[in-house]
């Protein structure tokens, strides 16, 4: 899970690196996303979200490939 | 030992690192909950089977309890003084947000190892033209969470 500066940078990257190219989220995302999953962990009630609810978070944010769906098993 | 066990565990691994910011020894630990090193290794192994941290391989220190990292990485953030490792850039993200949704991120761009440099706030990042990659599927994440 990396930053990249850009498309290009990202595009270049899979490019030299031989790796799959995959959906992206911008910051913001990755913001919504972070406090999702994280904003209670120092809780003692924190708990990892089930697969319906990580489905309705990224739903939520706007992530909606398969490639976030933590049950698909088309990749 | 029984899930109460594990849960008194667990918080103290995490408050460890919220003070800290570097994992906890054993001795810490064993210190805190009051257990031997077989209890708390044995503890970390439960919390592992439950996706909930990721011991060492020697089952003495923790790798992982997300989103904190237990060594160092180039993805780090700042807050209110203290520097934290995180496990990826999501994690980066994720320190920040578990104490409280103000603090920096540091990072790079991973192809030309440009330097990334935010303050976050509970409003976010501005948009721009950064973006986060995964090449794991999230269906994947923990086949092998430390390369995801």
């Amino acid at each position: 899970m990396l930053f990249f500066r850009s498309e290009e940078t990202l595009n270049d990257w899979c490019t030299a690196t031989e790796h799959p190219r995959r959906p992206t989220a911008t910051l913001p995302q990755l913001w919504q996303m972070a406090v999702a999953w994280y904003s209670n962990r120092l809780s003692p009630q924190a708990r990892r979200p089930d697969a319906n609810e990580i489905r309705q978070i990224f739903a939520r944010i706007g992530l909606t490939d398969a490639f976030w769906d933590p049950q698909a098993d088309k990749f | 030992m029984d899930d109460s066990f594990d849960l008194t565990l667990r918080t103290a691994v995490y408050r460890h690192f919220a003070a800290t910011g570097r994992a906890p020894t054993l001795e810490a630990m064993r210190a805190v909950v009051g257990a031997t090193s077989d209890e708390v290794q044995g503890g970390y192994r439960r919390l592992y089977a439950k996706r909930m941290l990721v011991p060492t391989a020697d089952f003495a220190s923790i790798r992982m309890a997300p989103p904190f990292s237990g060594i160092p990485t180039q993805h780090r953030a700042t807050v209110s003084g203290t520097e934290y490792f995180a496990n990826c850039a999501w994690d980066a993200f994720g320190v920040v947000a578990a104490l409280g949704g103000t603090g920096d991120v540091f990072s790079r761009c991973e192809h030309t190892l440009e330097p990334l440099a935010l303050h976050l706030t509970p409003a976010g990042p501005l948009p721009s033209g950064w973006l986060f990659h995964c090449v794991v599927p999230a269906a994947k994440w923990w086949n092998d969470i430390v390369f995801t």
